[in-house]
């Protein structure tokens, strides 16, 4: 009878894929984000003769929130969900911070920012628990809990008011012509939070509980868990969101459009960005960089002399071109 | 004589009214390598699952060294020193290798020296594994398994798409765990490699162990007996009589004519013809090819090559819409993939009545009632829990699967493993009806896992081996000579 | 020898409620309005029938969309833009006759409905940031044309047809409108229990896979939803402003996120494949009672708000306990 083929040829191994190609595969669509945005500033500083400091802090830090919550989106984009609620979650903590913050000295002020972020990032803990022990899909648990946080801010502040203290938005957003405040700040909350939870084995856990749930759980690994601690990062991103709003803005405003909008911007930042919707790929840079060139289209038209108003819809024909761009080039990878 | 490393006593396990194992006891002594054998359904993946913690047995003791163990976690299990590599590699596809380490609390360092010691050090463990190909994430899954240093190493149909080379290694790592007074289990289909590397086999049928065995004796037709027991040789049955007195008319055009075509592999092609009125049955271990045929057939995918003949037309199809509209159908096994769980009877029947926009009027209830109770009386589907297809049985969902183009008519009929996981009272229905469906006219193509069916429904068997068709056999050829081609061995002739 | 396994026919109270969550609802909303009815008196006169059923109207026909997205799986966000826009049209061109105008406008719903099903259906475009985008694209155009010489900007005089159909009153306390919606459930009832489209948009949402095997084409199928989301949206944006007596480029805003809780709570899940109009309509009158019972009751907007999630959250919750249907 026949016996076992002896091997004549050696199987070769994968080639490696080299260190550039490696890169451009995994990072090739947010390298392609920051090039478009580094041509998007170019071009905006070609429009303003003197552009300086002023105007970089205030494409920087006019940005910052919007980074913020597409951060917070990210997260939990990244861990399979969604959240509906991070608007109103940024909307809320600005009331608290603005209401609680008022004619306060630097030392209370800043500790009531730290109290702001533990709460916003309590109530998303909750939220996400909702989503898990229910059962209830995230998109409708967030929608709901969008409503309690905005009702939640109403019954802080039931109108523009609260204040905060100068010093306090010297040091989180810079003065009018200090762009590095802002700038560290980003960076600083980039490289010193995410970073670290990336390489860690709960960002780690994250990324599969987003890819695949079934095979994570027989990997051994608490999904339920995994999710929770998503949304209480996405919770300290909102949070820190509302802060820079207050301090940016100089007071607290519950108004609820506000915090929808946000929210559905951050969606767009997070897809233009590169993240898959469906969970367990892609990178916080991404977003973030996406939502600065977002940030750009109106002050570019502007610039051009076109109507800001175009603005919005070039927004909306970039997003809907580039997700559709995008979608045929996913197509072939899924095939593999 | 040694206490044995693992022993297995009366070990039982159903799932509901399936009975998967009825009493196995299984004995592996210290640095032995055994086998575990048996056809598709024997209970051999229950048996492993039991055995690495994924599964709880029923009833019937497992023993580690003499001692009785409660394997309740695959985490316990490994604790005990039983170790899995299973033929889906449970790695996270959007991770790195390294990545997936990590999660799973293994040292990258530990993986390494062994990938070294199975000379394949050079994979590179920061690939995402989705750009891994699957032999390599077999030798990594090994590679993790053997950090374990198990006692008992039990590697599941880890040869089946190994290259040769690859294989030779996973052999040489078999041949250390022996030296070392380990052991492992050896469940495999190539019949060749059981022989040249174990020490003892086990054949498992219908959940039974029946025969204990070394396997460089008796060979592979011992081991092929064994398998299929005595019951094999005369089982005839009313349809045979029925086929027999059918004419046929040679002169007719087949209705299927497939030619070369290409489907995993670039140098060899399936080629086969069926003729209406003719039930063709598909024979092939797993993995085979025999998923992507019937995809290819069905119009969900693209061939790299070769052609399909409809009728004497070429048929191209870029979506089962353009298979459909031929007159060919796909029953597929997957239930999940075909029924509409959370619809009525009624709706999952009528979907393909609707596949076009001419059809998105009005419903003639009338009408519909009426071709969905056709098809439901005549499959004899248990409707009383009609509301929603997924509260049904597995046979009624089955037979949903194949009422639903009994309402839309066909010419072809696809059938992919039809009766996999079903009663035996429902399999004996579907059986008939396949014959019925014949009779009236129409050409079929049924692949099954289970060889006996070949004899019970077929008018012919062609027989399916890594992506070609090795072997065209008629319905009289035995389990063990369709048996013995689906292992890719020559069929002696008789 | 293995025995066959029938399914208990046993039909508790619980399998009807899910196979009829009608019910259920039904009950809610009578619950619901005499609650309000006990707070305020108004409720049971025939003037406070109409006038619950005057504002539920263009929720409901928003909801609608939302339902035959949500059905497939997939969610319109873009349905209260379209609606301000086929509003805004209507308005400006009211000048060349009603024929004209609401033609005009309804061909905005199909232009939108085109974009947002050629995006979900042909680039598997994810439909939230599809119609998110499409939202975005809308809003500007809005924007644009009310600017100074913008296409929009001329005069803004309501259609009279419009005003009489949308806040006339038919007799005591069934106003115009209802006829309208009633025409419209009709049809979506009707075409979604017994159109073969309607079976389609079913089996697309319940599972894709099984609808390709048996040889639907799902992107005709999601174009078919999206335009008709975006037709049913502009309907709703002519109405509501027929009720307002204005158009306005973020009239219908608020309705958004009130839309899809509504169709959720009227047992429409989000992943697809169950649920039907028939709820919805029940989800938007008990939404619509409920906001009016809190507004009598003197609360303010922000426990409005709360109560308002809180509910939708708990209902939601419910329909998966009852159904099994756990997420994604």
């Amino acid at each position: 009878m026949t016996a076992t083929p002896r091997a004549e040829v050696a199987t070769p191994l994968p080639r490696p894929t080299g260190r550039l190609e490696r890169f451009a595969r995994r990072q090739g669509w947010v390298v392609g984000v920051a090039v478009l945005l580094g041509a998007l500033i170019l071009w905006r500083s070609s429009q303003i003769p003197a552009f300086g400091a002023f105007e970089v802090r205030g494409i920087v830090a006019g940005t910052m929130t919007l980074a913020l919550l597409a951060m917070a989106q990210t997260v939990i984009v990244i861990s399979g969900g969604i959240d509906l609620s991070v608007g109103a979650m940024m909307v809320l903590t600005n009331c608290i911070a603005a209401r609680l913050m008022l004619d306060q000295d630097l030392g209370p002020v800043v500790l009531v920012a730290l109290l702001v972020v533990a709460v916003a990032m309590v109530l998303s803990g909750i939220i996400g628990a909702v989503a898990v022990v229910s059962g209830v899909p995230d998109i409708v648990v967030t929608l709901a809990a969008s409503f309690i946080l905005a009702g939640l801010a109403l019954i802080v502040l039931d109108g523009p008011g609260g204040g905060t203290n100068p010093r306090f938005q010297e040091l989180l957003v810079g003065g009018f012509d200090q762009p590095l405040p802002a700038a560290l700040w980003l960076a600083g909350i980039f490289l010193l939070v995410w970073v670290p939870f990336k390489r860690s084995r709960l960002g780690i856990a994250t990324y599969a509980v987003g890819s695949d749930r079934a095979a994570a759980f027989l990997s051994g690994l608490n999904v339920g868990r995994t999710r929770i601690a998503a949304y209480v990062m996405g919770g300290l991103f909102s949070g820190l969101a509302g802060l820079v709003t207050t301090a940016f803005t100089g007071s607290g405003e519950p108004r609820a459009s506000i915090g929808a909008t946000a929210t559905l911007t951050s969606v767009a930042a997070v897809v233009l960005g590169g993240v898959a919707l469906m969970g367990g790929s892609g990178t916080l840079l991404g977003p973030v960089l996406a939502a600065f060139c977002l940030a750009l289209i109106a002050p570019l038209m502007l610039g051009l002399g076109w109507d800001p108003n175009y603005a919005e819809v070039a927004r909306g024909v970039i997003i809907i071109v580039v997700v559709m761009i995008g979608g045929l080039l996913q197509v072939p990878r899924r095939a593999r | 004589m040694s206490q044995p490393l693992l022993q297995t006593t009366a070990v039982a396990k159903a799932f509901g009214p399936v009975v998967a194992l009825r009493a196995v006891d299984l004995s592996v002594a210290p640095g032995e390598v055994h086998a575990l054998l048996g056809a598709n359904g024997a209970g051999k993946s229950t048996l492993v699952k039991i055995l690495t913690g994924v599964l709880r047995n029923d009833s019937g003791t497992v023993a580690v060294n003499g001692e009785p163990v409660l394997l309740r976690s695959p985490t316990e299990a490994r604790a005990r020193g039983l170790a899995p590599v299973y033929q889906d590699p449970a790695l996270i596809r959007d991770l790195t290798v390294a990545q997936n380490l990590r999660l799973t609390g293994v040292e990258v360092a530990d993986v390494r020296r062994e990938l070294a010691a199975m000379d394949l050090d050079g994979l590179d463990l920061d690939e995402q594994v989705r750009d891994i190909p699957l032999p390599f994430l077999r030798m990594l899954d090994l590679a993790r398994a053997l950090v374990f240093d198990p006692q008992l190493l039990v590697l599941d149909e880890i040869t089946a798409a190994l290259p040769p080379d690859l294989s030779e290694r996973v052999f040489a790592i078999m041949g250390r765990w022996k030296k070392r007074d380990r052991s492992v289990l050896f469940i495999s289909h190539r019949l060749a490699e059981v022989r040249e590397h174990c020490d003892m086999c086990t054949v498992l049928r219908d959940g039974r162990n029946v025969a204990s065995f070394h396997p460089g004796e008796g060979g592979e037709s011992q081991i092929v007996a064994a398998m299929l027991g005595e019951a094999s040789a005369g089982v005839r049955d009313v349809a045979r009589e029925r086929r027999a007195a059918r004419e046929r008319d040679e002169e007719e055009a087949p209705r299927l004519v497939v030619r070369d075509l290409l489907i995993d592999r670039q140098d060899a092609g399936v080629s086969f013809e069926v003729r209406a009125g003719e039930v063709l049955g598909l024979a092939a271990l797993e993995g085979q090819g025999q998923d992507r045929l019937f995809e290819i057939l069905s119009g969900n995918a693209r061939a790299a090559g070769g052609e399909i003949l409809v009728d004497g037309r070429p048929l191209r199809a870029r979506h089962p819409y353009d298979a459909i509209r031929r007159g060919v159908v796909l029953v597929p096994s997957n239930r999940l993939a075909a029924l509409l769980p959370q619809r009525p009877i009624r709706e999952n029947i009528a979907i393909p009545l609707f596949n076009r926009v001419r059809r998105w009027g009005p419903i003639n209830t009338g009408r519909e009632r009426r071709q969905v109770s056709e098809a439901v009386t005549r499959l004899s589907i248990d409707t009383r829990a009609a509301a929603q297809a997924r509260r049904l049985s597995g046979g009624n969902q089955q037979k949903l699967t194949i009422g639903r183009w009994l309402a839309a008519g066909f010419r072809t009929l696809l059938l992919f493993d039809p009766t996999r996981g079903i009663d035996v009272g429902t399999k004996h229905q579907i059986y008939d009806l396949v014959r019925e469906l014949a009779d009236a006219g129409a050409a079929i193509v049924m692949f099954t896992s289970e060889l006996r069916e070949i004899g019970l429904v077929c008018d012919r068997a062609a027989v399916l081996h890594n992506g070609a068709i090795v072997a065209e056999l008629p319905p009289t050829a035995s389990e063990t000579d369709l048996l013995t081609a689906a292992h890719g061995l020559e069929v002696t002739a008789v | 020898m293995t025995t066959v396994v029938a399914d208990p026919a046993v039909r508790d109270w619980r399998q009807t409620l899910v196979d009829r969550p009608a019910v259920a609802l039904s009950g809610v909303l009578l619950l619901l309005y005499v609650v309000t009815g006990l707070v305020a008196p108004g409720m049971f006169t025939p003037n406070g029938v109409r006038s619950t059923l005057l504002l539920a109207c263009p929720l409901a026909i928003l909801a609608a969309s939302q339902t035959l997205c949500m059905l497939t799986g997939g969610i319109d966000l873009s349905t209260v833009m379209t609606a301000n826009f086929a509003a805004y049209v209507a308005a400006n061109q009211s000048g060349q006759g009603p024929l004209a105008a609401l033609s005009l406008a309804l061909l905005v719903g199909l232009a939108v409905g085109t974009v947002n099903g050629v995006g979900v259906g042909v680039f598997k475009v994810n439909p939230l940031i599809m119609t998110l985008g499409m939202a975005s694209v809308l809003l500007g155009v809005v924007t644009v044309g009310l600017v100074g010489d913008g296409f929009l900007s001329g005069s803004t005089r309501l259609l009279p047809v419009l005003r009489t159909v949308a806040s006339g009153t038919l007799f005591g306390p069934v106003p115009n409108n209802v006829l309208v919606w009633a025409l419209v459930a009709a049809v979506l009832i009707f075409g979604l229990s017994r159109t073969g489209l309607g079976r389609a948009v079913y089996a697309v949402g319940d599972n894709p896979i099984a609808c390709r095997l048996a040889g639907v084409r799902i992107w005709q199928v999601l174009l078919a939803v999206y335009v008709l989301s975006a037709l049913l949206a502009a309907l709703g944006g002519l109405l509501f402003s027929g009720i307002s007596g204005s158009v306005g480029p973020d009239q219908t805003n608020a309705y958004l996120l009130p839309s899809v809780a509504a169709a959720v709570i009227g047992g429409t899940s989000i992943l697809g494949g169950v649920g039907g109009y028939t709820g919805t309509i029940l989800g938007a009158l008990i939404l619509t009672v409920l906001n009016r019972l809190l507004l009598t009751l003197d609360t303010t907007e922000a426990f409005r708000q709360i109560l308002y999630g809180l509910i939708v959250l708990a209902l939601a919750w419910v329909y998966v306990r009852l159904t099994g249907q756990r997420g994604a």
